[in-house]
């Protein structure tokens, strides 16, 4: 009861802090970013402080710019920042690349890295997938190939979200192929902007251009920034994914042009729908699925640990696909005839649009929902695994498509 | 009536024309004009007898009926072809016939035949509801002509046509009225089409002088409707057709994993799943046709059927493939989008599912 009780009182005490710390910093007037992989100089700043404040990584260690405080207690933290709409807290939760960095990164890797990926000041990209490796992520092709204190790369990734405007890449490539192929890739900490990185970028299904093609012909790389061992990337990867899953099943991209159209009782009401029998059904339907996920992803979190593995974020990324679809579908029944049109003239339409054309990102990037199916009933079911005939066979002698 | 030999020899015709000149680059190059069609391939069709496939040969015409229109319709929908075949074609000239005025025929549909004349019918308001009720547009006789007011919306063509046909409530039911492209208080806008292979428009009168070609029920404007409706699932069965076939081509030459992608039973299941949809809008399409090719009793119910079951099959396919695919049909330069593009405008031009849903009961006697 005492261990309760004490526990409730620090709980309060941090609350009080968050708040008169977001009172007398936030004045509400930054404005969100368009791009995220773009943000704007009063973002950078804003982020900087949340660091200092030491609101930014609350689960980590001191003298990593954390508090050491528990999940439970950082998300107290996340609650204040998310009721007066503050951005940057809570980065120990999404900041994919600094959380690999943290459990992965060499000692001065870290100390080089960290402090810019939590200010957000270096943007960074995932170069994983190729032409030929997609789902089948352990068959990369890229190589990377020793030269005295540093690696050359040679290569070509695609899809890569970001790459643009990307000073660093979490780049997966071959360095052994005389092994099966989940044991011959190492992951590195890729400097983009160098000769013989080339960067194409590729046009949408949404007309937008976010992700691209990255051509990488004698780039290099320190050994210094390889993370977690030469031919250990396929267990970093396993984390890098856990953070990427876990965001990507929380907190999904939503309406494009017009903020009020995420709300869909208001959206139906506009519409004059909210009498609608059918609609009411099926509304009831979709905000169910995305709070039950809520729910779902409140629990699972308080196990997710440094260093995690991805299997369990399955979860989330495979219902949050299934949210995002649905909820398209139910928007375009609201919408109706309005959904034959695009552009700024007609946002409703326009987002309707987008977002029922956005969803894929959730259900194919990141790893498709057929990946995350055979994920959750191989990995955490343990169910029977689907035969896997390249499984362990020397990389070299693998059929590519 | 037309024997399946002759049926075969149209469709063929049709699909060698689709392959020449509605590829997927001339589709992509055609969708960004601003007229948003073909004229070459416009004549062609026209010599073809496609675009005047519905019209008596008293007017120029091929004097075909819905189940030939529906085949033809599957090998234009499978190409994404871009033109005004429905606009003109199909939804005025059969609302042309609907109205029963021999004056309004002669003078209109020889030219939609020879395809100089482009017509389009405007109908629906901003609400965009196919029913009476969403007619917007009122007119009122004046000095014998008459004046229209109100707004029409997404209207198909509108921006290009050189025959507005606007359906408006007038005194004692609806009316169907010309109005010159060049009128007087007439506003006509572009409306910004997602799907590109389409064009969309706006009309606004404003006291705008127009001329009654015919006056008729609700139920003779619904007659038109219906064939439009079935050209519509023609081009629905077609397009779930081909973006199907495609992929399922895909899935045997994608390698993951040491083999075709194919293999996983994850895309067999969908696969298989995606067939019944395929082939049951090709049921429903085909039969509306047929129905009402013979207008029998049960060809609204036909119709109804169609208008709803191949919608709602074409968005499921064409959005499944993208799934199907990965990445790669994430990516403008891969054509999955604009059957996925094509599959949404499709299931909202001529009324939503959720209303032929209602009148598919409703004539099930529920
Ligand atoms: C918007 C977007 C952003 C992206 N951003 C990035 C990025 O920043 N960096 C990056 O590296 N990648 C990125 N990706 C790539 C993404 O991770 C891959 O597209 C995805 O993993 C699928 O790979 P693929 O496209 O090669 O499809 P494939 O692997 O070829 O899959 C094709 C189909 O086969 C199915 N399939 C494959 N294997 C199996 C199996 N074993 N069992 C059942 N079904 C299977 C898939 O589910 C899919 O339906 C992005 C993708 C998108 C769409």
């Amino acid at each position: 009861m005492a261990d309760i009780e004490e526990t409730n009182k620090a709980d309060a005490a941090l609350r009080t802090e968050v708040r008169a710390w977001l009172d007398a910093n936030w004045d509400g007037t930054l404005q969100p970013d368009q791009d995220k992989w773009n943000l704007s100089a009063a973002t950078k700043a804003w982020t900087a402080k949340v660091l200092d404040a030491g609101w930014a990584v609350p689960t980590w260690p001191k003298d990593w710019f954390g508090r050491a405080l528990s999940a439970e207690q950082a998300d107290i933290i996340a609650e204040e920042f998310a009721r007066v709409g503050a951005p940057g807290a809570r980065q120990d939760k999404s900041n994919l690349a600094a959380n690999t960095m943290l459990a992965f990164g060499g000692e001065a890797l870290k100390r080089q890295m960290i402090p810019g990926l939590l200010k957000r000041e270096i943007v960074q990209c995932l170069l994983y997938s190729e032409p030929a490796a997609g789902s089948d992520l352990a068959g990369v092709r890229t190589r990377a190939e020793r030269d005295g204190e540093d690696y050359i790369i040679n290569g070509q990734k695609v899809w890569t979200s970001g790459a643009a405007h990307a000073d660093y890449g979490m780049l997966l490539a071959r360095t052994d192929w005389d092994v099966p192929k989940h044991k011959g890739v190492t992951f590195f900490f890729f400097p983009m902007k160098q000769p013989g990185v080339e960067v194409r970028p590729l046009r949408q299904i949404t007309d937008e251009s976010h992700f691209n093609e990255v051509f990488i012909t004698n780039a290099r790389v320190p050994a210094a920034n390889i993370m977690g061992g030469l031919n250990n990337g396929w267990r970093v990867l396993q984390t890098a994914l856990a953070y990427e899953r876990a965001t990507m099943g929380d907190r999904p991209r939503g309406a494009r042009i017009s903020a009020t159209s995420d709300d869909l009782i208001a959206l139906a009401r506009h519409y004059g729908r909210l009498e609608d029998t059918a609609l009411r059904q099926d509304l009831a339907a979709v905000l169910s699925l995305r709070k039950l996920n809520a729910l779902n992803n409140a629990r699972a979190q308080a196990n997710l640990e440094q260093g995690t593995s991805s299997s369990v974020m399955s979860l989330g990324k495979l219902a949050m696909s299934r949210i995002l679809h649905e909820e398209a579908r139910v928007r375009t029944a609201i919408v109706g005839a309005e959904s034959l049109l695009e552009g700024p003239d007609h946002p409703f339409g326009d987002d309707a649009n987008f977002l029922a054309f956005n969803a894929y990102f959730t259900s194919i990037g990141g790893g498709t929902d057929q990946i995350q199916r055979n994920i959750i009933s191989e990995r955490v079911l343990n169910l029977p695994k689907e035969i896997e005939v390249d499984r362990n066979v020397p990389f070299r002698q693998v059929r590519s498509g | 009536m037309t024997t399946s030999e002759e049926r075969n020899a149209i469709c063929d015709a049709v699909r060698g024309l689709m392959q020449d000149r509605s590829s997927e680059t001339a589709v992509r190059s055609t969708m960004e004009t601003p007229q948003g069609y073909d004229p070459a391939l416009w004549a062609q069709l026209v010599e073809l007898g496609i675009v005047g496939l519905l019209i008596d040969p008293e007017y120029g015409g091929t004097g075909l009926g819905p189940l030939e229109l529906e085949l033809v319709m599957e090998e234009t929908g499978a190409a994404l072809l871009c033109s005004p075949l429905l606009s003109s074609g199909v939804l005025a000239a059969s609302l042309l016939s609907a109205c029963g005025e021999k004056n309004a025929q002669a003078r209109y549909l020889p030219g939609i035949a020879a395809g100089t004349t482009i017509a389009t019918v405007a109908l629906t308001g901003d609400a965009g509801t196919w029913t009476p009720e969403g007619v917007t547009v009122d007119a009122r006789s004046a000095n014998g002509g008459a004046l229209l007011n109100g707004v029409a919306s997404y209207v198909t063509h509108g921006q290009i046509a050189n025959l507005l046909l606007i359906v408006a409530k007038t005194g004692s039911g609806l009316g169907i009225f010309e109005v010159d492209a060049n009128a007087s208080g007439l506003t006509r806008s572009a409306l910004p089409s997602f799907d590109r292979t389409l064009r969309l428009a706006r009309l606004e009168f404003a006291n705008t002088p127009a001329r009654q070609v015919g006056q008729m029920g609700w139920p003779a404007v619904q007659e038109a409707l219906d064939v439009a409706l079935v050209a519509l699932a023609g081009e629905q069965a077609g397009g779930g057709r081909r973006i199907f076939e495609m992929t399922v081509e895909y899935a045997k030459t994608r390698i993951q994993f040491g083999r075709p992608i194919g293999g996983f039973q994850a895309l067999k299941h969908m696969a298989a799943d995606l067939m019944i949809e395929v082939e049951s809008s090709t049921s429903a399409a085909r039969h509306a046709a047929e129905q009402l090719a013979e207008k029998t009793n049960q060809a609204e119910e036909a119709v109804s059927l169609a208008a709803f079951a191949c919608a709602e099959a074409y968005s499921k396919v064409a959005a499944t493939a993208i799934q199907m695919h990965g990445g790669i049909a994430f990516t403008w330069e891969h054509p999955a989008h604009l059957y996925l593009r094509r599959a949404r405008a499709y299931a909202q031009l001529f009324g939503s599912p959720s209303l032929y849903r209602e009148r598919y009961l409703t004539q099930l006697g529920a």
